[in-house]
């Protein structure tokens, strides 16, 4: 019978090679949790930055969840993708991070990386562009298989989030 | 119209912005509320017609002015006391008012008396019995003399005006009554609606009439409004003119909250409508006007004569701008006249609309709780009552955490493995699982470093139980070690580091970097080696990071132990702690006790625990039905008898 409140915005992305980018989101939660209101999942628009380095957002996040236990708490999971000049739309980079667990105002940054092909498939990308992808995102959020896979870091992604806690404390919870 | 909540707004300086001329400064401070004026001992007569009159026009408007005038100094007759009310409260005011409603706007009603105010009534009461001392002596005209209780019936006129009613003025009437004169559809209404009139037996109203929002008059009423500084080639500028005609548009779509039209996002080629529409603030305003004919009697139906005595304006929020105030507080408000003959009318503005009655405004209040009331149950009922709990006496710690980053590390294709070690009293479930492998990553380089980023998610959980309670130390907190390694193509394997990191004891959200090293074997052999074919030297146990397992002694010594130095690596970790003790410290109101004291007394003395919930259940349980009694049953002093005995 607690309550969280996710109410935030994804800022901006910076560091990646290409910069007209916009983004693919979404909050993963274990079994005990409900969403009440907001929506799990979206897709930013694409921003062309004409003379910094940053891409900004500002995309809404507004949700509540309501959950039976502690366990699978919320994960933001995020895809930055690149859209050329031609329409075509190019992986850049998987993002994760927990959804911060104590009260408060946070500014997150979170890291991305970007499966890595042979030698053949990266000199290919570079000149035609496109690239391997994961065939399942939700290797992003579980660790199990990662250990499989080859990637290079990209940019980071620029969150901030306010969460709200609700009647925590009177099941014990501390946080 | 329920009730009609006043938005403050600065005071108004309705004169000095509207006014072509300049408000001579001595005049402005003369300006004050009746009764004050009699400290001035001004005698009247040198309050000569300039100040009395201040004519203010500005492009054809009349405004309404308010100047204080001398109070009468007694009052005899019943019409000299008329006087002196008129007289004395004059409002000073003449700025708008900003209202909001809830209710329908179809409600509103003003009502509006205006009265004009003789010559005569100027004369204070001395002067007049002067007049009528030398009258009597034959010196002065009985005519001059014009009490106000000769006054005409049309002097005078009361009107209740509902919002957007129309109100013909005679000039209309004489304007619509011959059909050829009509030409746009609203005229042709117009005509039919006066022949009804005068079928009906005449209108209502004489000098008070209305224009509505359809009428052309409102038009040229916003153009000449615009111009706020009496320049003489002063241009609006182009916010005025996009704004301008923002009471005629309507809004035909209405824009639902939080709704995206799904198709056609973008407006390619926007037309000239569509950018006055949406590049400025559009919100619809309906205007009205209250205006009323002054013209010398029987002369009515010109419309030089025609003043505007309110306006009215309102927008579909339910803000209400009434142009100038209700005169209700603060006293009536003065209409100059222009023309041959300079008169004064005195106007008077009241809100007549119907009060909501108690009863419904009890019932609407009611529905509102009710309809909160069962949004709130039905919530609560989604949410659910239960959560799970750890068992009594145990502490239970959640972290969630991720593997952020790896930076300044020699080589590339950098992974990190770890795991977590749990110190005695400390225990997890079987299914946990405590360690982890991140995936492979080629660093970038930011800045200086190289970084690789992993974000690699963890999450654990682990059980405290104090076993033993005699034993006095501290818990001791979950450590995470962690190694840093390099695969590249070539199936070189390398150590880079090695570092160790302390859950922390607080919970909340951390953010920790931790510096590693890795062991140096000296010589240049395992350097080629490490180089060319990439083995390394590696710790066996890496728990060595901190404090080995196998070590029993009392001083570590690691002397002869060569590291170097190697890069750092960042953790995000999110720590909760769970147990029953602190619902109950929550309860019993105790502040920021540190988990040891809410955890002490549960294995052995958790006995003695339950026995001291039991009792204060049961002090609780008494003290509530104590309360239910009726207090002259509970007599919790008793009476003291002289002596103190009881």
């Amino acid at each position: 019978m607690a309550e969280l409140h996710i109410i935030g915005q994804i800022v901006g992305a910076s560091g990646f090679p290409q910069s007209s980018l916009f983004c693919r989101w979404g909050v993963h939660t274990g079994g005990a949790w409900r969403l009440l209101s907001g929506l799990r999942e979206g897709q930013t628009q694409v921003d062309s930055p004409q003379s910094s380095d940053t891409a900004f957002w500002s995309h809404p996040i507004d949700l509540h969840y309501t959950t039976k236990g502690l366990q699978g708490w919320p994960k933001l999971h995020l895809q930055v993708w690149h859209q050329d000049l031609f329409g075509r739309c190019e992986l850049l980079g998987y993002g994760y991070c927990h959804v911060p667990s104590s009260p408060g105002h946070h500014r997150l940054r979170c890291a991305t990386w970007r499966p890595l092909g042979s030698w053949q498939e990266q000199l290919a990308q570079m000149f035609v562009g496109g690239g391997p992808q994961l065939r399942s995102p939700d290797v992003i959020y579980s660790g199990a298989d990662r250990y499989r896979l080859h990637t290079v870091a990209m940019g980071t992604v620029e969150l901030e989030l306010g969460i709200i806690l609700r009647n925590f404390d009177k099941y014990g919870v501390e946080s | 119209m329920r009730y009609l909540q006043r938005v403050p707004l600065l005071p108004s300086n309705g004169f000095t912005a509207l006014s072509g001329n300049k408000v001579p400064q001595s005049y402005v401070t003369k300006v004050t509320r009746a009764g004050s004026f009699n400290d001035n001992k001004r005698s009247k007569a040198a309050l000569t017609r300039s100040t009395q009159w201040r004519l203010v026009e500005s492009a054809g408007l009349r405004c309404l002015t308010a100047v204080e005038l001398p109070p009468a100094a007694s009052g005899r007759s019943p019409p000299q006391a008329a006087r002196r009310n008129m007289a004395e409260r004059w409002s000073a005011d003449a700025g708008a008012a900003v209202y909001r409603s809830r209710d329908a706007l179809a409600n509103l009603r003003i009502r509006v008396r205006i009265q004009r105010v003789a010559s005569s009534a100027l004369f204070p009461d001395q002067l007049k019995e002067e007049v009528v001392r030398r009258q009597e002596e034959g010196l002065i005209e009985l005519d001059t003399l014009r009490g106000p209780a000769s006054a005409a019936a049309e002097d005078q006129e009361e009107q209740v005006v509902g919002w957007q009613e129309k109100l013909f003025s005679q000039f209309e009437v004489d304007l619509y009554q011959t059909e050829s004169a009509c030409q746009t559809p609203l005229d042709r209404q117009y005509h039919r609606d006066i022949a009804a009139l005068a079928r009906a037996g005449g209108r209502r109203n004489l000098r008070i009439f209305t224009y509505t929002d359809y009428d052309r008059y409102t038009n040229l009423e916003e153009q000449h409004a615009q111009i706020l500084i009496p320049a003489s080639k002063s241009r609006p500028t182009f916010l005025a003119e996009r704004m301008a005609n923002v009471r005629q548009r309507r809004h035909e779509r209405r824009h639902i909250e939080g709704q995206v039209p799904k198709s056609r996002l973008i407006t390619w080629e926007p037309s000239e409508e569509f950018m006055k529409n949406s590049h400025v603030i559009n919100t619809p305003v309906q205007t009205m006007y209250i205006m009323a004919d002054l013209g010398p009697h029987g002369k009515l139906g010109q419309k030089e004569n025609e003043y505007v005595l309110c306006t009215v304006k309102a927008d579909s929020n339910g803000v209400i701008t009434i142009k100038p105030d209700f005169s209700d507080s603060k006293g009536s408000y003065r209409v100059d006249t222009e023309g041959e003959k300079r008169e004064v009318w005195q106007l008077t503005l009241e809100n007549a609309s119907a009060i909501i009655s108690p009863e419904e405004k009890e019932r609407e209040r009611r529905m509102y709780t009710d309809l909160y009331t069962r949004h709130k149950d039905y919530l609560s009922s989604l949410v659910g009552q239960d959560f799970e709990m750890p068992p009594a006496g145990i502490l239970r710690l959640l972290v969630n955490g991720e593997v952020v980053s790896a930076k300044g590390y020699e080589y590339d294709d950098l992974y990190v493995r770890f795991f977590v070690e749990l110190p005695k009293n400390w225990s997890s479930l079987s299914t946990q699982s405590l360690s982890g492998v991140t995936q492979t990553c080629r660093t970038r380089t930011v800045g200086k470093d190289s970084v690789a980023f992993f974000s690699y998610p963890f999450s654990f959980e682990a059980f405290f139980k104090k076993e033993n309670e005699m034993e006095e130390s501290l818990p001791q907190w979950p450590v995470l070690y962690f190694e840093v390694l390099s695969l590249d193509f070539w199936q070189r394997y390398r150590t880079e580091g090695y570092g160790c990191l302390v859950i922390p004891a607080t919970p909340g959200s951390h953010t920790l970097t931790c510096s590693t090293w890795r062991p140096l074997q000296c010589g240049t052999t395992a350097e080629l080696r490490r180089f060319f074919i990439g083995g390394t030297p590696e710790l066996e146990d890496i728990s060595y990071v901190r404090v080995p397992s196998t070590f029993k002694g009392r001083h570590l010594s690691r002397f002869g132990f060569r590291t170097v130095t190697t890069g750092s690596v960042t953790f995000t970790l999110y720590c909760m702690q769970h147990a029953r003790a602190f619902v109950d410290a929550g309860v019993l109101k105790k502040r920021r006790q540190s988990v040891l004291d809410q955890l002490v007394g549960f294995s052995q003395q958790g006995s003695v625990y339950n026995v001291l919930e039991a009792f204060q259940r049961a002090r609780r349980r008494m003290q509530e039905a104590r309360e239910s009694l009726p207090t002259d049953l509970i007599n919790t002093t008793t009476p003291l008898t002289p002596g103190g005995q009881p």
